[in-house]
Formats: C-alpha cells, sequence, structure tokens
C-alpha cells in the first residue's frame, strides 16, 4: 500500500526539495568571493562572514532585527493575554467572534498597504499628531525623527500581529474543560483568579506557539521598513532581510548570500525544534 | 465592584480596544472619497463633508491591471498548491500506520522541509531563487511567480492540511483498505470529502497570503505591466506633495479581496491561522 502512497507526496518532495536547494546554494556561495568587481567566483572560507560582521550596517540591521522580534514577542504576548482573557469571559459567542475579528483583521491586509497607511497616519500636521494637538498634547515625531522612527515601526506590527498572539490564547482558554471554571466560580472565584490560577497555568502551549510564530512573522517584515523608508536604504529602519535585499541591489552576492545564510540559520533555529516536537506530536497523535 | 460596573468596565474595555484597532480600516474608508480640496483641507482622522469618487476613478484607471495580474496568479497559485499539499499531507497521515524506519525517519525530515518552506523568510532565497527563474526564462512572466510562490505555498498548504486531515477517523480509511481502494482513490473519495472545511481553510489562508506577498512579485517582475497589486500600490507611498486620497484609495483597491474574504469567510482563515500553530480542539 506504500507505494501508491509515495506518489502522492511526490509535488510536496519535489517542491520542498527546491527549497533546500535554494538554501545550500546560498550556504555555497557564502564561502566565495563573489560581486560587481570578482564576477568570476572562488572559495575564501570564513572571509565573507568575517568581513560582512564587521560591517556598521549589518549589525545595526541584525540589532534591528533582534529588537524588532523581542520586542513583538513580550508585547505581543502580554496583549494577546489582556486581549483573550477580555474576549474569554465574555458571555455570547457572537459578541466574542466581532471583537476577535476586529483584533485579528490586520493579519488579512497586505503589509504594504499597512506601509501606505501608516505612513499617513504618523504624518505629523495631518495624521494622529493632529488629533494630539487638537486635545492639548504635544506631537510626537513618529517617523520624522531617528531615535522614534524605528519605534514606530514596531508600534504598527504590534497592531498587525497580536491579534495572532490573542487567537492562540483564546483558542488555548476555550480547550480549558468547561466545568472547571464552573465548578471554581461555584467556590466563588473571581474572573482574575480564574485568570490567574486556570487559564494561565494551562497556556504553556499557546505561550510557545505565540511566542514561536511572532518571532517567525517578525523576523521575515520587509514590506514594512522597505515602503516605510522609501527603499532599502534607511539605515534607522533597516532589518537584517532589507540589508541583505540593498546588498543585492548593490551586487554584493557573496554578503548578501551570507547574510541571508545567517538569516536561515537565526530562523531553522526556531523552526526546526518546532516543527519535530509541537506540529509532529499533533499529526501523530 | 458590582456587577453592573464590572460588565461595563469589561465592555468599554473591549470597545477602546477596537476603536484604536479600527483606525486604520476607518481611515482608508474616509479618505479614498475626499475630493483633492478636501485633502488640501482636512487631516486624515476626519471624515469629509461630500463625497467625491475621483481619486478612486483616477487609481482603479492604474491599478485595474496590477489587480487583475493579481488575480491571475493568487488563484491558480493557492489551489495548486492547497491540492498538491493535501496529498503530501495524506502521505503523513498514512505513514501512522507503518513502523518502517526508512518511511518515518524520510517523513521527519520531509516533515521538517515543510516547515522550513511555511516559515523561513523567505527574502532570504532572494538571489539563488532569481537565478532559479531566471534561467527558466520565466523572469516577468505568471508562471515564473506562480513557480516561486509554489516553493513556499504547496509546503504550507501540506502543513495545514496534515492538521485538518489528522481529525480523519481512521477506521474509515481502513475500511476502504480493505474494500481494496487505492490510495489515490481513498485520496480523491474519501480524504478530500471529509476534510472539505478544512481544504476550504487552506485555500482561503493561501489565497489571502499570496495574494499579500509584496516580496516575490518585486524581485521577479521588472516590467510595469506585469506589477501585482501589493507592488502596485507601492507608487503611492505618502511623500511629500501626494495627495493622499489617492493612497488610501489605492489602499482600498489593493486589500478589498483579502478583506472581503476576511468579513464573509473569516471563520476559514482563523481556523487555517490556528492550524499554523499546530492545531487545536476541531480543527
Amino acid at each position: 500500500m506504500k507505494k501508491s502512497a509515495i506518489i502522492l507526496v511526490i509535488p510536496t518532495m519535489a517542491f520542498t526539495i527546491i527549497l533546500l536547494y535554494l538554501v545550500i546554494w546560498n550556504a555555497v556561495v557564502s564561502f566565495m568571493n563573489w560581486s560587481l568587481l570578482n564576477p568570476k567566483p572562488y572559495f575564501v572560507g570564513l572571509q565573507t562572514y568575517l568581513s560582512v560582521m564587521k560591517q556598521f550596517q549589518f549589525v545595526n540591521s541584525l540589532v534591528h532585527s533582534l529588537e524588532l522580534s523581542a520586542t513583538l514577542v513580550v508585547v505581543g504576548n502580554v496583549l494577546g493575554i489582556l486581549f483573550a482573557s477580555l474576549l474569554y469571559f465574555l458571555s455570547s459567542n457572537k459578541v466574542r467572534s466581532v471583537f476577535l475579528s476586529i483584533i485579528i483583521y490586520p493579519l488579512a491586509i497586505s503589509m504594504a498597504v499597512d506601509a501606505l497607511i501608516w505612513l499617513w497616519l504618523y504624518n505629523i500636521d495631518i495624521g494622529i499628531d493632529w488629533v494630539l494637538v487638537k486635545i492639548g498634547l504635544p506631537k510626537f515625531p513618529w517617523l520624522s525623527s531617528t531615535s522614534t522612527m524605528f519605534p514606530s515601526l514596531i508600534l504598527v506590527t504590534i497592531w498587525a500581529y497580536s491579534g495572532l498572539a490573542t487567537l492562540f490564547y483564546l483558542a488555548g482558554f476555550m480547550n480549558i474543560d468547561k466545568t472547571i471554571i464552573e465548578a471554581a466560580k461555584l467556590d466563588g472565584a473571581g474572573s482574575f483568579k480564574i485568570l490567574r490560577k486556570i487559564l494561565l497555568p494551562n497556556s504553556l502551549n499557546s505561550f510557545i506557539i505565540s511566542t514561536a510564530l511572532l518571532f517567525l512573522f517578525s523576523f521575515r517584515i520587509f514590506s514594512l521598513p522597505y515602503i516605510l523608508s522609501g527603499g532599502p536604504t534607511n539605515i534607522f529602519l533597516q532589518t537584517l532581510v532589507v540589508y541583505m535585499y540593498y546588498l543585492f541591489t548593490v551586487e554584493f552576492f557573496s554578503q548578501a548570500t551570507a547574510v541571508a545564510t545567517i538569516v536561515t540559520l537565526i530562523a531553522s533555529i526556531v523552526i526546526l525544534p518546532y516543527a519535530l516536537v509541537i506540529i509532529r506530536r499533533w499529526i501523530r497523535r | 465592584m458590582r456587577p453592573v460596573i464590572r460588565a461595563t468596565l469589561h465592555y468599554l474595555a473591549l470597545v477602546v480596544i477596537s476603536a484604536i484597532w479600527l483606525i486604520p480600516v476607518y481611515a482608508m474608508l474616509i479618505n479614498g472619497f475626499k475630493s483633492n480640496l478636501a485633502v488640501l483641507s482636512t487631516p486624515v482622522l476626519v471624515p469629509p463633508t461630500s463625497f467625491s469618487l475621483s481619486a478612486y476613478h483616477i487609481v482603479f484607471n492604474a491599478l485595474e491591471r496590477p489587480l487583475l495580474n493579481s488575480l491571475i496568479v493568487v488563484i491558480p497559485t493557492a489551489l495548486i498548491s492547497t491540492f498538491l499539499g493535501a496529498m503530501g499531507a495524506y502521505f503523513f497521515y498514512t505513514l501512522t500506520y507503518s513502523f518502517s524506519k526508512f518511511l518515518s525517519s524520510l517523513s521527519d525530515f520531509l516533515f521538517s522541509l515543510i516547515t522550513l518552506a511555511t516559515f523561513i523568510p523567505y527574502q532570504a532565497t532572494l538571489i539563488p531563487l532569481t537565478r532559479l527563474v531566471v534561467s527558466m526564462g520565466l523572469l516577468d512572466n505568471y508562471l515564473g511567480i506562480m513557480f516561486a510562490m509554489l516553493i513556499f505555498y504547496i509546503p504550507t498548504g501540506a502543513l495545514l492540511m496534515s492538521m485538518f486531515i489528522s481529525v480523519v477517523p481512521r477506521s474509515i480509511i481502513e475500511a476502504a483498505k480493505l474494500d481494496g481502494a487505492g490510495d489515490l482513490k481513498i485520496f480523491m473519495k474519501l480524504i478530500l470529502p471529509l476534510s472539505l472545511p478544512g481544504f476550504i481553510s487552506t485555500l482561503i489562508f493561501i489565497i489571502i497570503e499570496a495574494w499579500n506577498n509584496f516580496f516575490i512579485p518585486l524581485v521577479l517582475v521588472t516590467t510595469p505591466g506585469m506589477r501585482l497589486i501589493p507592488v502596485a500600490v507601492e507608487s503611492y507611498t505618502g511623500g511629500y506633495g501626494t495627495i493622499y486620497n489617492e493612497t488610501f484609495a489605492a489602499a482600498v483597491i489593493a486589500s478589498i479581496i483579502p478583506l472581503a474574504i476576511f468579513i464573509f469567510l473569516g471563520r476559514y482563515f482563523i481556523r487555517g491561522l490556528i492550524a499554523l500553530g499546530g492545531g487545536g480542539k476541531g480543527v
């Protein structure tokens, strides 16, 4: 019986092998010296990595990427727990799904479109600042100051991705046996106590999933910094993937593949354990 | 705290959060209808006093082609990814019977690869991917964009469909096996119909992801006529001097399809997201 099932997996296998080829190609070329100035590649070992890691722009974009991911993971989890518990204690399923949809809808919109919208919302004359001035608050510089530029970008990603964590926490909460909650309520436990003593201690799985997905999604955000800064060259908004694209556009191919390999490695550290533990456990139950 | 106050505060918190979350969509909806004159005199968060369709008119003419391009690329990509992915997913499902060392390590290997393909920052494959597509002669070609997307979305389809197929009762499959049905037949006649809601969830999830993909069409398209919608709207960035009603009209045109899908078929999209995280009860 196995033979015919193997035929069914061939298309998936073929395309994943192409992906594997792309990843390995990157890794091989990253050990070579290949750029606009050196059109004939030859092996140079780790030299490309050493020269990339010494660059200010690499360190700068790595710090940005880690800053973005770490902030999104922390804030996304906190907001996810907050929103999910507000939603969980609603008594009407209908109302709950309306509010959940409002928190999740940014996930259905392209980051490129988000960037267009937020560029105007961040406008210091006619955007959110106009409202701030109206109600007597000082203007916030958003994208027009180098120190608030990157935090403003992070804010957009928090708006876009907090719904993801909310969804996983809510799904986790909903999976907990209702009778336990009812029993706790009969014993006089309030919502906060139920949250602290029952819901949160049972949310380890939601926490792992939210953390992994928030990290992976934030690590590959490209169009947001690209469009907010009008191209890949603004060092204040450069993340690793944007910097890699920049190296490609200036034809520093080996350096671009070295950065690509570093990006792939960092992502794989999260992806592979996630694949082998969390997801396989579900399929092989 | 009295229950009434408590309930009021509870709702108030949700209403405030929702209001904040809806600001971008509110801005999107009101500003596309402003006339050029209203744009000069009103800030972004103030609604127009009169409705004007001129911005939509101008932007739609420019975005008609990219919109069509996106439809031509995304719909077949999503259908193919979901169908072929489901076939792959069935293979993982059948392996649970098998205790063969070789097959189970093959399955682990493939499974790690499809997860990698689903979650990898796909930008990292930029150079080899572009070279591959160029060497196939498919730059600036619908097939080239579709091919590149399939590399990432077939594995996504396989991953999501694995979650959905895993809840199909094994007894049904075993009964069909005893009746002498082959795997292909079981897949077409039993697995697909039984996991149809999951199939729709996966399809919708991939349509939205592929529709919103910015990077792949950015690097694989060089002629303006072949641009897909997320890349085409980039020219409406709010640089100084840009009239913002056009930016917002462009934003609406680019997101109308995913948003409509989300509003009418949101539960399927949400189930797709949950499956992405390794499933939950009933996915």
